[in-house]
């Protein structure tokens, strides 16, 4: 009877299994859109600086001084390349210093490195700004004819924007795929911006974009260090501007200069030595990462040390747990809304239904059959629901894994302000997927005991007067 | 020999502004195939005292027995079961269950009852033929005229052979050749099948066709008058 009732009764059935529908896509996305993004910013934490390994002296990650440092010898170097999961080494020397150029002066975070080998993990490379809306570049842009007046209005408020690529550019002043072709030749001419490399053994540096709009320095122009060298030493050095980097954490984009590592190694009087060498893993499931740690312990002696990179990012793996329970929060929030769309949707198709279940009640069919009846109808209408829902989520998240959402114009520069990357990401299908259907059948469980209720406490000559 | 046996029946119906004597000390004895009707003004309790005999509602002083049965003694899941197995019921209108068809309604009552398939067909058949609607067999009631629900809703009530039929105002919502039709019906089934019918009715037409007319008042036995 339960199923004859689904059938026979469509508009009630696709009503409220819709409403079931609904509240497993809506969790499911923004779960996967919740947890997706956690992880990006985690990946991309991780991946753009500290990686998942590092050999470090015993003591750095206490007290980061230039004493601190440590040597590796090539053999040692290649034994650890050897491993299966270890792709390349590359060597950092990090320290603090206080760069000046003309009147301004800042304390900034010096890093040197093998421009060659960071490709393999943070890319410093790809991040030199390639395009710059400078007050100049903006109005020879508005002044051609053919630029139409809203990009000319996102152009004055990008003015002073930096871009590694076109496509970031061309989002942020939402032009269209279409109008690429005939727009964006010209902004990229005109915004075009060039950078030199550094290398090994040449003073130059490349400085965060942030950086040099403080220090009010460009390409070409001289930056000065002064620091604290090794064995308090003291350290200092005039490196010409190469090129400038646009990191997307705005903290460390003020604040940051590359030089090449043996540069970086005089500066501070340590030639050889490293504040850190990353073992650049191929796989990086925490799995493989702890195997990889147990093989590399044996190779490790004193004074240095392998350290994860949980350690490495404490403060981060802490944020994004405060981040979570927000998330949490608000997740709550939306299975609120949810929970009350389902029980709302199921409490008028049983008041729609109080009449009939009078009569039922009246002509002889027993309250507990009747209920486990209209239960049966429910669950099956919840499973409807649930499966209707996941199947339509399943795509959904899929694209979205491969299409992450890139935010554009004024939403995505308040991102940026913030210090978020304006992208959000999908989370792939997970446990957290299981986890979504169970909650929202637990909601499907919990507006059952609604009818179940009224039936069981039904007064039948009030029923029968519906 | 007595279907059913009403004894100094009350009930009060407490709300927070009144008190309503709806049914004020009633005694009345019906016996196996009687054909009657229970009238009075609006308000003067007919409604009320058949959803007492039918075990709809309790009584707040009396007894009703049926076959000798006394009603206050079951347990509301055993009065359930005594309506199933005993007593028929025809509402005012929207008697049927919208999803299933005139023969399902129909067999409800007897698929409730456990009966088998065959003897559910062919009784379905039968009653349905009775009240003239066997070609309407797999119409929703949605499909039906008023009159055909409430032919349908005799026949369901007579389902499971009960020992007595109860209507309330069955042809209220009736025109007059609907109202007809189904007092026919009735007659002839309570003829045939010897089933005793209660209802209540304000049509004076309906009132004609009964053989026996009990008329209310302020929840009071105005009259009880026997015809034949
Ligand atoms: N649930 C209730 N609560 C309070 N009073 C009620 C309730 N049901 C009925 N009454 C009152 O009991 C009295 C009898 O009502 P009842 O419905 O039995 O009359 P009736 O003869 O069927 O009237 P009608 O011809 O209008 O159907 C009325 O005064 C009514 O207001
Ligand atoms: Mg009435």
């Amino acid at each position: 009877m339960a199923w004859r009732n689904l059938w026979r009764n469509r508009r009630r059935t696709v009503i409220t299994s819709a409403s079931v529908l609904f509240a497993v896509v809506f969790a499911l996305f923004f779960r996967s859109l919740q947890l997706g993004s956690y992880d990006y910013m985690f990946k991309s934490a991780i991946e753009s600086y500290t990686g998942y390994i590092q050999i470090q002296h015993h003591d750095f990650w206490e007290e980061r001084i230039v004493d601190n440092t440590f040597t590796i010898k090539p053999e040692l170097n290649n034994r650890i390349l050897q491993d299966e999961n270890i792709l390349a080494t590359i060597p950092r020397f990090e320290s603090f210093a206080l760069a000046s150029s003309g009147p301004q002066t800042k304390g900034v975070m010096v890093i040197g490195i093998d421009p060659e080998k960071e490709n393999y993990l943070s890319e410093v490379e790809n991040k030199l700004v390639r395009y710059r809306l400078t007050p100049e570049a903006v109005s020879r842009i508005k002044s051609d004819r053919t630029i139409p007046e809203k990009v000319g209005n996102l152009l004055d408020l990008y003015q002073g924007n930096s871009y590694t690529n076109s496509g970031r550019m061309q989002l942020d002043l939402g032009i269209s795929d279409k109008d690429a072709g005939s727009l964006m030749p010209v902004i990229e001419k005109e915004a075009r911006f060039e950078n030199g490399h550094i290398s090994m053994g040449m003073p130059g540096a490349w400085i965060g974009d942030k950086l040099s709009r403080y220090l009010e320095i460009g390409i070409g122009d001289t930056l000065v260090l002064i620091g604290q060298g090794y064995h308090a030493t003291s350290a200092a050095g005039k490196y010409e501007i190469k090129g400038i980097v646009k990191q997307p954490a705005p903290d460390i984009d003020n604040k940051i200069v590359y030089l090449p590592l043996d540069v970086c190694q005089d500066l501070f009087n340590a030639p050889g030595n490293l504040t850190s060498l990353v073992l650049h893993v191929g796989d990086n499931s925490d799995r493989a990462v702890e195997e990889t740690l147990n093989r590399m312990e044996p190779l490790i002696s004193e004074p240095c040390r392998l350290i994860e990179w949980k350690e490495m990012n404490e403060v981060l793996v802490s944020q994004l747990d405060a981040d979570n329970k927000s998330g949490m929060i608000m997740i709550g929030i939306l299975y609120l809304v949810i929970a009350f769309g389902v029980f709302g949707t199921v409490l008028m198709m049983t008041a729609e239904r109080r009449r009939e279940f009078g009569v039922l009640v009246a002509i002889g069919m027993q309250k507990k059959k009747l209920a486990s009846v209209v239960s049966l109808e429910m669950l099956y209408i919840g499973f409807l629901g649930i499966l209707g829902g996941s199947f339509l989520a399943i795509p959904i998240i899929l694209y979205g894994q491969t299409h992450p959402i890139v935010f554009k114009g004024t939403f995505a520069k308040m991102w940026e302000d913030f210090g978020f990357e304006p992208i959000m990401a999908f989370q792939g299908i997970d446990y957290y997927f299981l986890w979504q259907i169970f909650i929202v059948a637990i909601m499907v469980l919990i507006a059952l005991m609604a009818p179940v209720r009224r039936i069981l406490g039904m007064n039948v000559v009030n029923a029968l007067k519906a | 020999m007595k279907v059913l046996e009403i004894k100094n029946l009350h009930k009060i119906y407490n709300t927070t502004q009144i008190r309503v004597h709806a049914v004020n000390g009633i005694d009345l004895d019906f016996e196996e195939g009687e054909f009657a009707a229970i009238v009075g003004p609006s308000g003067s309790g007919k409604t009320t005292l058949l959803n007492l005999i039918g075990g709809l509602d309790k009584p707040t002083e009396g007894e009703i027995l049926v076959n000798g049965v006394n009603l206050s003694t079951l347990k509301s899941s055993e009065i359930i079961d005594f309506r199933l197995r005993n007593i028929g019921f025809v509402f005012q209108s929207y008697n049927l269950i919208p999803v299933l068809t005139a023969g399902e309604n129909v067999e409800f009552i007897m698929g409730l009852q456990k009966w088998d398939r065959k003897k559910r067909d062919e009784r379905t058949r039968e009653l349905l033929k009775a009240v003239g609607l066997e070609e309407r067999i797999h119409s929703r009631p949605s499909k039906l005229s008023g009159g055909q629900q409430q032919r349908v809703a005799v026949a369901r009530a007579l389902a499971s052979k009960p020992q007595f039929v109860l209507a309330d105002e069955p042809t209220a919502n009736l025109d007059s050749k609907s109202t007809e039709t189904l007092l026919e019906i009735m007659e002839s089934l309570n003829r045939e099948e010897r089933i005793t019918f209660i209802f209540s009715t304000h049509d004076a037409r309906v009132v004609k066709k009964a053989r026996r007319v009990i008329t209310l008042e302020d929840g009071k036995i105005l009259s009880d008058e026997t015809r034949n």
